[in-house]
């Protein structure tokens, strides 16, 4: 389909545009992780607005994926179940998705800011002619308004804006996977399901998936222990003893952002707005300067430990220990030190 | 009102044509040009981004877009237009990318267009593309590193109504299908689409070349084009903040847990990890 190359258009009646939407992501047959976090936030806004929490979804066996959806609290579920699959395809999907929100007419849609929620998201705002927030850490809404208020940190270090969509609807936003709790299963809850049978093959033309090799990517959002290394390490050697400290607490390696844009180490160890968002027990982290962007991403964490030798970086007051070190040399002695506490050795005995 | 019929699928690659005609593919690379992340300065009582003290660079991911675009004409031909949206500072990293190898620049410059939002953007380039005309592949960066929301790729394919292939780490043609890998959570996904097409790329996904003095020396002598709202046709409200549907509200400063940041020197590194051990945070016999 062809979108009119035309500005953004104010619709005239915005009362009419009702409940929570939520792109409910799934794959084989189980909602991601960050579907999950959307659909308990969907819940939560649509209780204060007094509406409804809707799934929307597009795919095979949806009946399963609408089960799922139902036992954790969607109140609506409307469903693509696309009959010819051969794979995602963002123009199919997109059409499927907007064809709900042209029927139905949500206030507010939330996706998640994985891949396939980036993918779909900005085809879907265009077409319905309004905007996007991305990466928000924070919803909340002005009942009386029905504005959606959506929190992203700024681009300039620091602060946190405000994003508003004040006269086009839906107003829609993006969250990164681990930004928000998982939500609670509720019993007894019922869910009305809609699935209707569509065909991709109208939409998605030549577009075919040949292959899918799996891959199983690191998973940070539920390590116990991260061990963190930034720019500080001074070279890509550095992760070496980043690495070994993680191995020995049996934890995973986290980065900042600039040492995976430098490739010192993939970008699926990276933590922050633009990485993972992380809630460890444990994070350790070591020559990072503690930028907004990459607090926001292990700010939940149950004890932080910092390695810096700027007494002044921000990273300080965000943690509970702070090593004034150099961290070539704090990295090692505390591998050591967890080494021997392992092995038996209690870690204060002299020597 | 503008109106964009869709670029004609080109049925001029070689396998297309019965006639054995082989015409040259045409690719787009959109880059924005954008702060280098050490140089920025934050203006400490108004929150606000100094950007004239930053350089300005090629944004990183659209280094690599552009890298995708011009192995593609090394093996099959075709001529690459780099097309950019921003201040007029922002022609010298078009020269650049001339100077990789990149046959035509255009920017598009006003002051209208400032403040922008996602959705402005996409509108702006979209329209930019549409005056070029004919193409085959759009190549854009996965996102940028000012703004970072990644959308603008999706955007403009979603205006000019054509297929995207998003967060790639390999792209050719084959037998005139444009075959992509895209990187994924769960791993990869190799796809294959008949162009027009816009494809995305991802950061660190090849090694970038260096531009060569005398390509270098050629685009300055050609020269960057330059295009404004009225060159796009574009009415002022459509553009710009004026046309964004997204506005920014309140700033606050986050307000955080207090942690009490005990300051812990090298030697003491010992009795810290003993009372991180005594606390249950560090487990003894829990094996890896
Ligand atoms: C839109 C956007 C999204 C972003 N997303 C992310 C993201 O997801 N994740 C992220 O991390 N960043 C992100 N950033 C980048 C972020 O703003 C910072 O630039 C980045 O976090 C800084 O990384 P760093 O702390 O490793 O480097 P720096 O800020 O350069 O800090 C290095 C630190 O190392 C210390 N140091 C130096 N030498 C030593 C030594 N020998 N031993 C110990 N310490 C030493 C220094 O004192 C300094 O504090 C984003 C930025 C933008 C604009
Ligand atoms: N002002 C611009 N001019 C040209 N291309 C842009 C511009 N803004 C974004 N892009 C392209 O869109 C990609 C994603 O940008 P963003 O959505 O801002 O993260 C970038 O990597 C560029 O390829």
């Amino acid at each position: 389909m062809m979108v009119e190359l035309i500005n953004c258009v104010v619709p005239e009646h915005p009362e009419e545009y009702h409940d929570v939407f939520v792109y409910l992501e799934h794959k084989n047959g189980k909602l991601t992780r960050g579907s999950l976090e959307m659909l308990g936030k969907s819940e939560e806004l649509a209780h204060k607005l007094n509406e409804k929490a809707v799934g929307v979804a597009v795919g095979k066996n949806l009946k399963e994926i609408a089960a799922e959806a139902e036992s954790y609290g969607c109140d609506v579920f409307l469903g693509a179940e696309v009959t010819d699959f051969s794979g995602f395809s963002s123009v199919a999907y997109t059409e499927f998705i907007t064809s709900f929100v042209e029927q139905y007419k949500p206030n507010i849609f939330l996706i998640s800011g994985s891949r396939e929620g980036r993918d779909l998201v900005s085809r879907i705002a265009i077409r319905a002619r309004t905007g996007v927030a991305a990466d928000c850490i924070e919803l909340d809404v002005d009942v009386p308004n029905r504005l959606l208020i959506a929190w992203r940190p700024s681009f300039g270090d620091k602060t946190i804006d405000q994003i508003l969509c004040k006269r086009h609807r839906p107003q829609m936003i993006t969250s990164r996977p681990g930004s928000y709790k998982m939500p609670e299963k509720v019993e007894n809850h019922k869910c009305e399901v809609t699935i209707k049978k569509v065909k991709m093959a109208k939409y998605a033309g030549d577009h075919k998936t040949i292959e899918f090799k799996q891959k199983d990517r690191l998973d940070l959002t539920s390590a116990k222990i991260i061990v963190s290394g930034g720019l500080g390490l001074g070279n890509a050697s550095g992760f070496k003893l980043v690495k070994d400290l993680a191995d020995s607490l049996g934890g995973q390696v986290g980065a900042s952002r600039p040492v995976v844009d430098l490739g010192w180490i993939p970008y699926e160890h990276q933590v922050g707005q633009t990485g993972q968002t992380v809630r460890p027990k444990l994070y350790i982290a070591a020559g990072i300067s503690g930028k907004i962007q990459h607090i926001v991403g292990m700010k939940a964490s149950e004890t932080i430990i910092s390695i810096n030798t700027d007494p002044e970086a921000p990273i300080v007051k965000f943690s509970d220990y702070f090593i004034n070190a150099d961290a070539s040399k704090a990295l090692p002695k505390l591998t050591e030190e967890i080494r021997k506490v392992k092995a038996g050795t209690p870690a204060s005995s002299p020597g | 009102m503008v109106l964009w019929h869709g670029p004609t699928p080109r049925v001029a690659m070689e396998s297309s044509t019965s006639s054995g005609d082989i015409v040259a593919l045409k690719m787009i690379v959109m880059m924005k040009q954008v702060p280098d992340a050490e140089e920025i300065f934050i203006d400490p009582v108004k929150y606000t981004l100094n950007r004239s003290q930053a350089r300005g660079i090629i944004n990183p991911s659209d280094e690599n877009a552009l890298e995708a675009a011009l192995k593609i004409k090394e093996k099959e031909g075709g001529d690459i237009t780099v097309i950019s949206m921003g201040p007029p500072q922002a022609e010298s990293a078009i020269i650049e990318c001339m100077g990789r190898g990149a046959d035509r620049g255009i920017l598009i410059t006003d002051r209208v267009f400032a403040a922008a939002d996602t959705y402005a953007t996409s509108l702006t380039l979209a329209a930019a593309v549409k005056k070029i005309g004919d193409f085959d592949i759009i190549f854009a960066g996965e996102s940028t590193t000012d703004s970072g929301t990644g959308h603008v790729g999706p955007g403009v394919a979603e205006f000019l109504g054509i297929d995207q292939v998003t967060y790639t780490v390999d792209s050719r043609i084959e037998s005139g299908m444009l075959t992509a890998e895209r990187e994924l959570e769960d791993g990869i996904e190799v796809v294959s689409t008949k162009p027009p097409v816009l494809v995305t790329v991802l950061i660190n996904s090849n090694l970038p070349r260096r531009s060569r003095l005398r390509l270098k020396v050629d685009a300055i002598r050609k020269g960057v084009e330059k295009w404004d709202h009225d060159t796009l046709s574009l009415p002022v409200d459509w553009v710009g903040l004026k046309g964004s549907p997204t506005l920014v509200g309140a700033l606050k400063i986050p307000e955080e847990r207090k942690r009490e940041s005990r300051p812990v020197k090298l030697e003491e590194i010992p009795a810290l990890v003993d009372e991180l051990v005594k606390k249950g945070i560090i487990k003894i016999g829990d094996d890896a």
